[in-house]
């Protein structure tokens, strides 16, 4: 029995050892969120060409927000004839997952990322850990939480600016007066949080006129959990509500199937174009809705992300935050909404080359 | 090798010579061989495909830090598998670790080591009160561990939308960046330094292994615990406590979920109510691949290790060929299964040899 002990000692002793020691006398010092030191990383070769960038849009999971990320960064990809783009869901919103998902796309050579971090106050640590192994980052769809933002900067929708115009939209559709639900995502996003403070700060702003009944949040994970949710507010309490505002696009897609089915006078604001929601903006059962702008955050940001890795451009105010637009969309403008939508990324674009980053005369 | 309830009985029986043979044929043909043997094949495979799996700074030091979390979700799992129970809030238990270490270096302005403290015996406090509960009531572990899932998931959200604006604790005390980010090769003997590719954080996914180990291999309490696990009446007919080893095995369990709920705050960056929320399935994924039962009375700490291992490295593996959302979960079951199927054939040909 001891030799069998001081033989499985003696192997785990090796065994650790090897592990320990692999690299012989490497040196001390990992320099700061590199997650070690020395090892493969060598400097990466310089990029003087748009042909050596590979660009990676990571969103933080699937969710049919993104889909247009796709087609917009293979859009950027031509006309700016890049290495290499991907378009990478694999985050599966859990940030641990999202940051195995970065580091490989890394190790693969994609040297510019444009990320929509699944946790906001996580992410900085992955702009991070990214920057000092040479990547160049973009916040793209959502700025992290707090004042700092350690990529290069954020492209991203105001959140609460678009919560406080979706309740506007709400608040005018019903009269300026009466009863608000607001349906939202996870509780415990500090994007979500700032939704909630739109919302508050608009209901507020009508001195009592209209009171806020609910915020049902955590519906955003899926359409079934947000129909549901919907579903049990309109039986229980549908007869004292006059207006929905939902600012997550699962609730606004429920609601707005809800809303028409039941038949009750609820004015209802969405978010995001869902054909669902236009079509229900067409035939009336949605009072308005707030379209984002994904096509310009995925094609500005790719744009910009190839200037700064080439070393044309470098951002004037690193980690600046950009507001990518969003746009009330109602029976008025539905058709030609995305026109105005086209017109601001086309602005954008100008808006980074003229003031966002400075860049060597050609 | 698994600790069994009584791992020794046959092999003291026969002769010096014949148990050592044993012992050899057992090393190579059980499970953690099996596993270890398929999750090299695999770093081979994928290395070859793609030789940036190899990549220190990029690919294995972020993936070793993973497998280091989840091992400690694990053995937090194994904890209370030994004893025959299950942990369904082993996610929020870790989550409400987290929150009080997050608590303590924001509002109390504690240092990293007396947070992680603190966080060790809230995540113990509440799985000393599920063990309670279920020796108490009678209650089924399922049950308990489900509703103190959903309570916890409650309490969390309450505190972190009653003490922060962020729905986050964001406040690092100094230590955290280092633990987070450094690697062996930040720890030198004179001019000898560890592997750059290893995190830091492994090491106390090491402490806890060998402490868990330890108290199954060693201790009387961890093979009282496996007895209980065993079989509960015979167990309580010998005269061991088994309601004491029933709280003492979901103590353990929600000790190390705080452990890995702190663990995966530092290396997330911040502390929020989302920590734990992915770590149910790997809790059952890990022990049960390395050979621990589901019915109690047998656990294995090492096959653990392996078994977080294999699921991470065909993750990681899979990510960097480029498979897509739609096909990484068929290919990571498919993947598993014949991984599983591999390790089991492995040992029927090995029985039938011997025999």
């Amino acid at each position: 029995m001891n030799t069998t002990r001081a033989v499985r000692v003696g192997l785990s002793a090796l065994g650790i050892a090897a592990l320990v020691v692999t690299a012989g006398c490497s040196t001390r010092g990992s320099g700061g969120g590199t997650g070690g030191s020395g090892g493969s990383g060598a400097a990466a070769p310089a990029v003087t060409s748009a042909a050596q960038v590979k660009v990676a849009l990571v969103p933080g999971g699937a969710h049919p927000y993104f889909q247009p990320w796709k087609t917009a960064g293979e859009q950027a990809k031509t006309d700016l004839g890049l290495g290499g783009m991907t378009f990478d869901e694999t985050g599966q919103w859990d940030q641990a997952k999202q940051n195995a998902a970065t580091n490989s796309l890394a190790a693969q050579g994609y040297n510019a990322m444009g990320i929509f971090g699944v946790s906001p106050t996580d992410i900085n640590s992955t702009f991070s850990d990214l920057k000092s192994k040479g990547i160049t980052v973009a916040s793209l769809g959502s700025c992290p939480a707090g004042e700092a933002d350690q990529a290069s900067f954020c492209l991203s929708t105001d959140v609460q600016q678009a919560a406080e115009k979706a309740t506007q939209a709400a608040i005018d559709a019903m009269g300026g007066q009466g009863v608000l639900v607001h349906l939202t995502g996870n509780n415990v996003d500090s994007n979500t949080q700032r939704r909630i403070a739109g919302v508050k700060k608009v209901i507020d702003a009508t001195g009592g006129k209209v009171r806020l009944l609910t915020t049902v949040t955590d519906i955003d994970t899926d359409l079934q959990t947000a129909q549901k949710a919907v579903s049990d507010l309109l039986s229980a309490q549908g007869g004292q509500i006059n207006g929905i505002v939902s600012t997550a696009y699962n609730p606004a897609v429920a609601a707005a199937a809800a809303v028409k089915a039941s038949k009750l006078p609820i004015k209802d604001v969405a978010i995001d174009d869902d054909p669902t929601i236009l079509a229900g903006i067409r035939d009336g059962s949605v009072a308005a809705t707030v379209a984002q702008n994904p096509v310009g955050q995925a094609y500005v940001g790719t744009w910009a992300l190839t200037k700064l890795v080439t070393g044309q451009c470098t951002v004037a105010d690193p980690g600046v935050s950009i507001d990518s637009g969003s746009f009330v969309v109602d029976s008025k403008n539905v058709a030609t909404y995305d026109t105005q939508r086209q017109d601001k990324t086309k602005a954008l674009l100008e808006q980074f080359q003229n003031t966002v980053l400075r860049c060597k005369a050609q | 090798m698994t600790l069994l309830a009584d791992p020794d009985s046959e092999t003291q029986r026969r002769p010096p010579a014949a148990r050592r043979g044993r012992w050899v044929l057992r090393a190579l043909t059980g499970q953690r061989a099996g596993l270890a043997v398929v999750v090299v094949v695999l770093v081979i495979v994928f290395g070859t495909l793609r030789p940036a799996f190899y990549d220190s700074r990029l690919v294995v030091f972020p993936l070793l830090r993973d497998i280091a979390t989840l091992t400690v979700v694990g053995l937090a799992q194994l904890a209370v598998l030994s004893i025959g129970h299950l942990n369904l809030a082993v996610g929020r238990m870790a989550a409400f670790g987290a929150l009080v270490s997050g608590f303590s270096y924001q509002v109390l302005g504690l240092s990293l080591v007396l947070g992680l403290l603190l966080g060790l015996l809230a995540g113990a406090a509440v799985g000393a009160l599920a063990g309670l509960i279920i020796t108490s009531t009678g209650v089924n572990s399922f049950v308990v561990t489900l509703g103190l899932d959903f309570a916890l998931l409650g309490l969390v959200t309450l505190v972190y939308g009653q003490f922060t604006t962020l729905a986050a604790f964001t406040v690092k005390p100094p230590g955290m960046e280092e633990l987070r980010s450094f690697s062996l090769a930040d720890l030198c003997a004179g001019d000898l330094c560890g592997s750059p590719a290893v995190p830091q954080l492994l090491l106390l996914t090491v402490v806890a292994m060998a402490g868990v180990g330890y108290l199954f291999a060693r201790a009387r309490t961890g093979r009282e615990m496996l007895l209980t696990g065993s079989n509960a009446t015979a167990a309580e007919l010998s005269g061991i406590p088994t309601k004491r080893r029933v709280i003492g095995a979901h103590t353990l369990s929600g000790l190390l979920s705080g452990l890995a709920g702190f663990m995966l705050a530092v290396t997330a960056g911040s502390f929020t109510a989302g920590i734990g929320s992915a770590f149910l399935i790997p809790s059952f994924l890990g022990p049960v691949l390395g050979g621990t039962a589901l019915t109690g009375g047998a656990v294995s700490v090492i096959g653990t290790f392996m078994g977080i291992s294999l699921t991470q490295v065909i993750q990681q593996g899979l990510t960097m060929l480029g498979v897509g959302l739609e096909s990484l979960n068929i290919y990571l079951g498919l993947i598993l299964l014949v991984a599983l199927s591999t390790v089991r054939i492995r040992q029927l040909f090995a029985r039938r040899r011997s025999s």
